[in-house]
């Protein structure tokens, strides 16, 4: 049974990543940890009304319970699972029906403000273990088209692009950094939900010869036809989902031929709802991607997801860049590194998520309340 | 006295009484009645049907290697008038639940009257509950065949005339495998195509394929394909089976940009599962796609024709339920516009069920063989076998057969030489991370 509920709120000192770690305690006495995002007091507070006195192994009605609030039914899913392989003296991806890889492929994103940044960053993730990155598109000024949902960083100072530059340059970027990488560099372009369809469609043209992994998040998801009508006009592969905590979402994309890759986020769905929308991705023959920027403990999580999932593709993960994060990211997670090495990550061993959380460094971090 | 009034009636049954070659049948191997007991449901065609009955049934599973992947199962019909038929009904990979379930149709043969043929398919069909699968699949073909073969014998004609061909005396278009990739090897092939009068290969693409795939895997696919076309020349068609290792992504990059090469047909370009999925890959290019050859009776190919997702079929007559699915499948396909290029990749009586069905089809394109244009050890033991070399193009076509029926004698001990050597996987191959991968 599960007896108590307790949440830290983290932010690592230089990138300012933000994200929740929660224990699950067991009236046995076991310890359950999860992750997700950003999860407000009163969510939290919420949380730990609907979960304690649950059963803390029958995680399937504890998540039906926490529907609601889509970040801490994720972190109370991993936690849940972390207990039940912890019982069950095994490895989460065991308790999953896993392993179905002994590794799993990992992505990072480049951070950068200009293409040759962006090269520098790609060289660093390179000699990180990394072959897979998110680029990020470069800005493209809107605020003379009234378009909504643009951007922050599309300011006024940016550099203005016509719709042909745009593309050119977008080209640019992705040139350079394939050939600073070589051919079996593997690159996703970072749309970021920011482009008009009609822009996303330009691009998507554009790029069909390139060979993206694929174009994530080209488009808001707000128009539904419009998404189907990006698809169905050339063959550049669509990632979708980060936002998507309802496994139907997915599956009316799919309906719609519109999706070419899942991209739930970890810190939003947790194991067993990634799992679900995995299963009903599979009858499609489309590939899943987990998005996780978020910390170790997700990291953990994803990768057991990723060892029990036929149809997974690649986990993004952080790369922190600064050397006070990834002390940090160490501190909290002290028996197991997020390591890659040839475009893949090791598998966590040891029972559980496999990993030894340090409440120190839990609480040395937590973010106190402003 | 009830014997000789049996056979007497045999001779002038209603349904056959005109058949020469029944009129002179060798009488002396007929079964007493007493040792058949007719099938439930035979009782109602007792005064419509022929006289002739199934008096055996027999499986043989036939391993060419110890190792091999797909034995042979071949299925004899004998009757009381003497005549047998041969079918076949490998399936690669499950070689003993198919013998197992050609023996569990036996209550519907034995006694029965091998005629009937449509009767028999359906009522394997829709009695058996589930509908097929491959493996009941399987076993309705390979029964199908062995009784077309004796209805064919029994009325003195080859198959291909019952079902109204030949459409072309000359025989029946086909493909070999090209088993080239070099530029050499392929300058090679085209010489040797020139002067065998092959007008037509299958290729493949390079690899294992996961659901997202990079630039480099996507391009080496791409550039295999220019390569093909550019020393093959223009004047030999191409078809290119992606054996359902792509998923509708990684299929539609390849598949477009491959389309200044006019190949003949992508095949399979995603599994067979989701038929909506493989319209995706259809939408977005010009290249005709193929596909087909997992599919069970007309019913499992009706989605990809009322889809319009494929512009050719490839039924296989060992598995879609024998030349009667498959005649059925061509017809299907001819009104809406869609050719017909059946697989086969097993042993050589399904090859030559095939042809006949190839031969009287009007909207047939290409039949394919699982050979190289150098013939192998397993067509040396099919010559060995049937006297005669089943399955090799003469100036790019197989010549029809003349002899009634299927068109061929085989001995059960000329397969004695092949002793089944048991069940055995298909390919199993994996990616680089373990997990498993489709070839």
């Amino acid at each position: 049974m599960i007896q108590d509920l307790r949440a830290w709120p983290l932010r690592e000192p230089v990138s300012g990543r933000r994200y929740t770690v929660i224990r699950l305690t067991t009236d046995s006495g076991t310890r359950g940890y999860g992750e997700c995002g950003t999860a407000s007091a009163a969510d939290r507070a919420e949380a730990r009304r609907l979960v304690v006195g649950q059963s803390a192994t029958a995680f399937e009605p504890v998540r039906q319970r926490l529907t609601r609030l889509p970040q801490l039914q994720a972190a109370v899913n991993i936690a849940l699972l972390d207990i039940s392989g912890q019982l069950a003296r095994a490895p989460l991806y065991q308790v999953l029906g896993g392993p179905t890889r002994h590794k799993a492929r990992v992505m990072t994103a480049l951070a950068g403000d200009s293409d040759d940044a962006l090269v520098a960053s790609l060289r660093r993730a390179r000699q990180a273990g990394y072959l897979a990155f998110l680029v990020p598109l470069p800005p493209r000024r809107t605020e003379d088209r009234g378009q909504a949902g643009a951007s922050t960083r599309d300011t006024l100072a940016s550099p203005r692009f016509s719709s042909q530059a745009f593309v050119l340059a977008v080209k640019r970027r992705l040139e350079a950094l394939r050939a600073a990488g070589g051919d079996e560099t593997d690159l996703v372009l970072d749309g970021a939900g920011r482009l008009t369809p009609g822009d996303a469609a330009s691009l998507s043209q554009a790029l069909e010869r390139f060979h993206l992994l694929w174009f994530d998040e080209p488009c808001p998801l707000s128009n539904l036809a419009a998404v189907r009508k990006l698809a169905a006009e050339n063959v550049t592969p669509l990632g979708f989902g980060r936002e998507i905590h309802e496994a139907g979402l997915f599956q009316d994309l799919l309906r719609e031929d519109a999706i070419d890759v899942l991209r739930p986020s970890l810190a939003l769905n947790g194991v067993t709802q990634i799992r679900k929308m995995a299963a009903i991705a599979e009858t499609y023959y489309v590939a899943v991607a987990p998005f996780h920027d978020g910390g170790p403990i997700g990291t953990a999580a994803a990768l057991h997801l990723a060892a029990s999932l036929p149809n997974f593709f690649i986990q993004q993960v952080p790369l922190p860049e600064a050397e006070e994060d990834r002390r940090m990211r160490a501190e909290l997670c002290s028996n197991w590194a997020e390591t890659a090495r040839d475009g893949c990550a090791e598998l966590p061993a040891g029972p559980g998520l496999g990993i030894s959380v340090s409440e120190a460094a839990l609480e040395k971090y937590q973010e106190r309340a402003r | 006295m009830r014997r000789r009034e049996f056979l007497g009636s045999a001779a002038v049954g209603q349904a056959l009484s005109l058949s020469a070659p029944l009129a002179a049948m060798p009488v002396g191997q007929a079964f007493s009645l007493s040792q058949t007991r007719a099938p439930l449901g035979a009782d109602a065609f007792r005064s419509v049907g022929s006289k002739v009955r199934i008096t055996g049934l027999k499986v043989f599973g036939v391993s060419l290697t110890p190792e091999s992947d797909r034995p042979y199962v071949f299925v004899k019909l004998e009757t009381d008038a003497g005549v047998i038929g041969w079918g076949e009904a490998t399936l690669e990979g499950k070689a003993g639940a198919v013998m197992a379930c050609v023996e569990d149709f036996r209550e519907f043969l034995i006694g029965a009257d091998p005629m009937l043929v449509e009767h028999h398919w359906q009522s394997m069909y829709v009695h058996s509950f589930y509908r097929a699968g491959p493996v009941m699949g399987s076993a309705i073909s390979g029964i199908d065949q062995a009784l077309w073969d004796i209805r064919g014998k029994l009325l003195g004609m080859p198959v291909y005339k019952l079902l109204g061909g030949p459409m072309e005396p000359r025989g029946v278009r086909g493909y070999y495998h090209a088993r080239a990739g070099t530029p050499e090897q392929l300058r090679k092939l085209r010489e040797t195509a020139d002067s065998l009068g092959v007008t037509c290969f299958k290729s493949g693409i390079p690899g294992y394929y996961e659901w997202i795939e990079g630039h480099a895997k996507i391009r080496r696919a791409i550039r295999g394909l220019e390569i093909l076309r550019t020393h093959l020349g223009p004047d030999i068609d191409i078809g290119v089976d992606f054996h359902a290792k792509t998923s509708p992504t990684v299929a539609s990059l390849i598949i477009k940009e491959v389309e200044p090469l006019n190949l003949l047909f992508i095949e399979e370009p995603c599994p067979p599962e989701n038929v909506k999925a493989m319209a995706r890959i259809a939408r977005r290019s010009t290249t005709p796609i193929a596909t087909g050859e997992r599919l069970i009776a007309s019913y499992g190919c009706r989605e990809l024709i009322e889809m319009g997702v494929a512009d050719i079929l490839q039924p296989d007559t060992a598995h879609v339920g024998g030349i009667t699915a498959l005649w059925k499948v061509g017809a299907m396909a001819e009104a809406s516009g869609i050719s017909m290029a059946p697989h086969a990749c097993e042993g050589p009586i399904a090859g030559i069920a095939t042809l006949h069905v190839d031969a009287a089809m009007p909207n047939f394109l290409v039949q394919e063989v699982c050979s190289g244009v150098q013939p192998e050890m397993k067509e040396k033991v099919w010559e060995e076998w049937l006297g005669f070399p089943a399955m090799r193009m003469v100036q790019g076509r197989f010549p029809l057969p003349e002899k009634p029926g299927l068109g061929f004698e085989l001995s059960e001990d000329a397969l004695k030489k092949y002793p089944f050597g048991g069940t055995r996987p298909m390919a199993r191959v994996f990616h680089p991370d373990g997990s498993v991968a489709e070839w």
